[in-house]
């Protein structure tokens, strides 16, 4: 009796699974695969994008009102300084404090004042109060919320209409963004990984890198929309053209899915192992990367040598490097390497600035691991960023490799909208070197110096 | 300073800033800034190590930064009769400290005032005084001088000709009957006050803490 009870519904389910799949597969090819082989757009992003806007608009403004009701304290982030502080210089400093200790005249001052530790006491509590390095390695903070926790610590109960809102982005963006951007992902990949093997077995040619590059840019853009990633490019025109060297500000690893799916970079890097190195391995064979063993990558020369032949050869693909050498939150740009400016060529600047209401694209890599990197990107609304070519800028006569790199350093500053700073990246790991300090000291000890010798002339 | 704030959501944390905003004189603002601040440095944790501090890139660039960082972990600066120093320091601990740098109110009376000025002095006196005998020595003199110094540029000896230099004069100053056989000890706290008398230092060891602006939102009754 049973059986047959259970027959029809066993099929029925049977059926409308498949019908599901089918249909689901069926969009996708239409509304993302196949777009993003052609290169065209349908401007759903885009229409979503809007959409999320006004959403966010009217969740901000209900937290606040909510806020103000109950008479809570909103907490506000600051994106201004703790302290105030005033521009004097070292020698200013010392100067009035002198001139205001009234028990002797200035003439007869002793060369060392006690007061001068004043100014450096209170540097050195300023400094820990607020400093410009320590508040890049960590993320951006939000005015206003986004519908994700993760960002606003503000969340607690409002309204009724507030938290079925928050719960209907958690439905949508795990069951259904985050399933469907997985499985684009693996589509990219693993066609990614096949097609340049089979481009691989092609003889060096013009077909070859004709159908390589084609092969790539497709992959890419597949890996675009997996991440729904909504991109404007300006001022194409500047595009890295081949035998140049492509440099960018560095805020996660999707920086290179986002250039890559614009053009064609040759990309430098270590080998890793796993499923990175296979990707790396296989793209290798259709396209000329450069990719090091780990033990190469101490030897500067080879590294260097390896990156002049590439450039000197005009058909290849223009390098891409990021030489900050760390991932910086997107406020603010730090120390460029001098490595790559050494290399005589063209330099081709690009400028990404993400746009953070949508969601945080920063990879702190100290708190999260590559995978949960992912998988926090995959579950965010959206990534909207925009990207700027600029023009080519070359070493000019008796500029030196870091002259050179802090000039293009600030033209990318300048264009993205970002903070220009002198300080390493490497600080997010590693110590201030001793030199710094001891600047500092010559200088004061100038001073001193320098009334003795005013003394001894009188 | 609590009846012009909203109540936070979080009550204990309320009465937690109270209590801190009596002792230390900062607002309640202020001492959110700082617990964010102190977040930050600490990597979330509750409590900030020296490494903590000597990570920070811009104090890298002053030469007294080891003192100012021996000044947070020294327990004299924490106004209770204690002697020595710890390890590590909680959020309590990081506003006193910081508390003497804090501006002089606009409603201060005169006495309060000069309170606040012992007090700094006070602080500045510590840093210099490594052992807690209650003096300046020569050596502990000479030590901050040099710190200050370049080694490379002016030498061991003249960083010590300094120090000397600088002592006799607070000698002179202080005890001017001394004779040529005399032995200074060394520089009193008193005398330390002495000589820096006449110097206006309400404004120079003070850091300006900003509030938040709350213009924004509207207070209510505290709750």
């Amino acid at each position: 009796m049973e059986v047959i009870f259970f027959n029809p519904f066993d099929n029925l389910l049977v059926i409308l699974l498949g019908i599901s799949l089918t249909v689901w597969f069926t969009l996708l090819l239409v509304f993302i695969i196949v777009p993003a082989t052609l290169g065209v757009s349908f401007g759903i992003r885009r229409l979503y994008m809007k959409s999320l806007l006004k959403i966010f608009e009217w969740a901000t403004f209900r937290l606040e009102r909510g806020a103000k009701e109950k008479d809570h304290v909103l907490y506000k982030p600051y994106s201004n300084a703790i302290i105030a502080r005033e521009p004097t210089s070292l020698v200013e400093e010392i100067k009035e404090i002198r001139r205001s200790g009234s028990n002797r005249d200035l003439d007869s001052a002793s060369d060392f004042e006690m007061s001068d530790i004043f100014y450096f006491a209170r540097r050195g509590v300023e400094s820990i109060v607020d400093d410009e390095v320590t508040k890049r390695f960590n993320t951006e903070e939000l005015e206003s919320w986004n519908l994700l926790t993760r960002s606003n610590h503000n969340f607690h109960y409002i309204s009724l209409r507030l938290t079925v809102l928050w719960g209907l982005g958690v439905v949508i963006r795990y069951g259904f963004l985050l399933p469907l951007r997985v499985t684009l992902a693996f589509t990219g990949v693993g066609l990614l990984v096949f097609l340049t093997c089979i481009i691989g077995l092609l003889p060096n040619g013009r077909t070859k890198n004709f159908l390589s590059e084609k092969v790539h840019l497709m992959c890419y853009r597949i890996c675009v929309r997996a991440l729904t990633a909504i991109i404007t490019y300006h001022d194409s025109e500047n595009k890295p053209k081949n035998g140049g060297i492509c440099v960018a500000n560095h805020t996660s690893p999707i920086d290179v899915i986002i250039l890559a799916s614009d053009g064609c970079y040759a990309m430098v890097g270590q080998i890793h192992g796993g499923l990175m190195g296979v990707i790396q391995r296989s793209m290798v064979k259709a396209a000329p990367h450069i990719w090091f063993e780990r033990s190469e990558v101490k030897d500067r020369h080879l590294v260097a040598k390896r990156l002049s032949d590439h450039v000197e050869d005009k058909t290849k693909l223009p390098i891409l490097i990021f030489p900050e050498g760390t991932c910086i939150n997107n406020t603010s740009v730090m120390m460029f390497k001098k490595g790559s400016f050494e290399i005589h060529s063209d330099v081709y600047p690009v400028a990404i600035k993400y746009d953070p209401r949508f969601g945080d694209a920063f990879w702190n890599s100290s708190k999260f691991g590559m995978v949960s990197y992912l998988l926090r990107m995959m579950s965010s609304w959206a990534i909207v960023c925009s990207v700027w070519y600029l023009p080519p800028m070359s070493r000019e006569e008796g500029e030196d490799a870091v002259q050179f790199a802090n000039r293009v350093k600030a033209a990318i500053a300048r264009q993205g909208g970002l903070v220009d700073l002198l300080w390493d990246g490497g600080l997010k790991r590693g110590k201030v070197k001793d030199t710094f300090k001891e600047e500092q000291q010559k200088l004061y000890s100038k001073i001193l110096v320098g009334t003795q010798e005013d003394r001894s002339r009188s | 300073m609590g009846a012009s704030q909203c109540s936070q959501t979080h009550p204990q944390k309320y009465k937690q800033y109270e209590d801190f905003a009596d002792r230390t004189g900062f607002s309640l603002e202020q001492i959110n800034n700082l617990h964010k601040r102190f977040r930050q440095l600490s990597d979330n944790t509750e409590t900030i190590s020296r490494e903590n501090l000597e990570n920070i890139p811009a104090l890298a660039n002053n030469p007294l930064r080891k003192q100012i960082i021996g000044a947070f972990f020294d327990k004299r600066n924490q106004h209770e009769e204690e002697v020595g120093s710890i390890q590590e320091i909680g959020f309590q601990q990081f506003l006193m400290v910081m508390s003497h740098f804090r501006p002089p109110g606009l409603k201060m009376t005169e006495e309060e005032k000069e309170a606040m000025r012992k007090e700094k002095l006070r602080f500045l006196f510590n840093m210099h005084d490594t052992d807690n005998d209650g003096t300046i020595t020569v050596d502990e003199y000479r030590k901050v001088v040099e710190e200050l110094m370049s080694n490379n540029d002016i030498g061991q000896e003249a960083a010590k000709a300094i120090a000397d230099a600088a002592m006799l004069e607070v000698a002179s100053i202080n005890m001017p009957h001394m004779g040529p056989d005399d032995f200074y000890e060394g520089i009193t706290f008193e005398h330390f006050e002495q000589i820096l008398k006449g110097l206006e230092m309400e404004s120079r060891m003070n850091v300006r803490f900003l509030d938040v602006d709350t213009s924004t939102m509207r207070c209510g009754k505290g709750k």
